[in-house]
């Protein structure tokens, strides 16, 4: 591990929780599935025991409901959705990482622009 | 699909991941882990490499697990190494696969235990409530004793099936009273059948020859089928008649060769005079054995007390 991915995976592990509930609330997933659509969205270095632990702590936290789907081929699937808990707790994080990234884009910014000149 | 290779990965794996978190308490231990398996298989699904190439080594999972989980990690410090070890060992045998592969088949021989626990019962309480009887694993048809083993047999078959396939679970106290009773019933039966084999062995001599003891002795070489008495000087004897402590007859065992008993004026076969005289299948007579006698201390002046039929001062042989 490098440490551009180092920095990303400390960085990922205060928002995960926000992540996964962002993903949870486009649509119901299960475990693998959170997985795959986070790296999709450009979270690529989010590790496959975060998730899942993170998943099973929400869930234990009662934000998140879950129901097993059966598959035919494979094992069944224990999918995660989000309850009215889990979209507060979404709508909360959401927020306090609004005004905190703007204050961080700010901070960088000013930063970025002062050196720029 | 899932092939074979895939699921024992994934069950070594779990297993690995298991046991790096077993000193968490088991309820958040279950919590978290509680589909673990079924994520992995998911995983596994996808083409690619054994899981370890893709998820890094077990115990940076579990490490990674707990940390996303936000388990405690306060009684690591607090827990015995050795109880450590023992639940690692623990989880590393409920999950491996030859356990889970005997956790599944195990069920399908409960019925199988039924009947044989009902069987097992019978033959505790007759080795138990009579000690003279002869115990065989097959109670003799021949005897009232034997009818009512039989029938109390059935019965008790019957019950314990009954009590197997009853519905309702057993409140807590009565389980463990139930297991403890099953495990009682295979801990005593052990100790009958070990008394079984001396049971079993006199019962079959017995019926063979109710009032005559045959002389039966196994040595390690095979089967007494003869006796060939001798004098201490080393002449063979004829008609020499064996009795045993309790001046019963002593026999042997029947062999393939023929044998011809003298007939006493009573006109029944005296069969307890020795040697035999005895015809191999082939008709071929059995000729004594070539024997060593064994070195007799110096001579005594007397040798009347001696078994000598023909005494003789000095024995020569």
């Amino acid at each position: 591990m490098n440490q551009a991915e180092l920095d990303t995976t400390q960085l990922l592990k205060g928002v995960l929780d926000l992540a996964v509930l962002a993903v949870l609330a486009e649509a119901d997933s299960y475990g693998y599935d959170v997985v795959r659509r986070l790296r999709e969205n450009g979270l690529d270095h989010v590790g496959d025991a975060s998730v899942y632990g993170t998943l099973r702590r929400l869930y234990q936290a009662g934000a998140l409901n879950s129901y097993v789907v059966p598959s035919e081929e494979g094992p069944h699937r224990k999918y995660y959705g989000l309850n009215n808990r889990g979209r507060k707790a979404l709508d909360q994080s959401a927020q306090n990482w609004a005004s905190f990234s703007k204050a961080l884009n700010h901070l960088l910014n000013g930063r970025s622009n002062g050196h720029g000149k | 699909m899932v092939s074979n290779d895939q699921a024992s990965d994934v069950a070594t794996y779990a297993a690995s991941v298991r046991a790096a978190l077993s000193d968490l308490p088991a309820d958040q231990a279950e919590a978290l882990l509680e589909d673990l398996e079924d994520h992995l298989r998911e995983i596994a699904a996808e083409p690619g490499g054994p899981l370890s190439e893709r998820l890094g080594p077990p115990d940076q999972y579990a490490q990674e697990l707990r940390a996303a989980y936000g388990a405690v990690q306060a009684n690591r410090r607090r827990q015995d190494p050795f109880l450590h070890d023992l639940r690692r060992a623990r989880a590393w045998v409920t999950g491996s696969g030859w356990y889970r592969e005997v956790r599944s088949f195990l069920p399908g021989l409960r019925p199988a235990w039924w009947v044989l626990r009902g069987y097992l019962v019978v033959l505790i309480l007759t080795a138990a409530f009579s000690p003279g009887y002869g115990l065989g694993p097959i109670p003799d048809l021949g005897t009232k004793h034997g009818l009512a083993e039989i029938f109390a047999t059935g019965v008790a078959i019957w019950l314990s099936v009954r009590i197997g396939r009853r519905r309702r679970p057993l409140p807590q106290p009565a389980r463990v009273l139930a297991i403890s009773a099953n495990v009682l019933i295979a801990f005593v039966v052990v100790m009958v059948l070990g008394n079984m084999h001396s049971f079993a062995y006199s019962e079959i001599i017995g019926t063979a020859s109710p009032e005559q003891p045959t002389f039966a002795s196994a040595f390690a070489a095979g089967q007494v089928t003869n006796i060939y008495p001798f004098s201490q000087d080393g002449k063979p004897l004829s008609n020499v008649l064996l009795y045993d402590q309790d001046g019963r007859p002593i026999t042997v065992q029947q062999s393939e060769a023929q044998t011809t008993y003298p007939v006493g004026a009573d006109g029944k076969a005296i069969t307890n005079a020795y040697p035999l005289t005895q015809r191999h299948s082939n008709g071929d007579p059995v000729v004594a054995p070539r024997v060593a006698f064994p070195p007799w201390p110096t001579p005594s002046p007397s040798p009347s007390a001696t078994a000598s039929t023909t005494p003789s001062p000095s024995p020569t042989r």
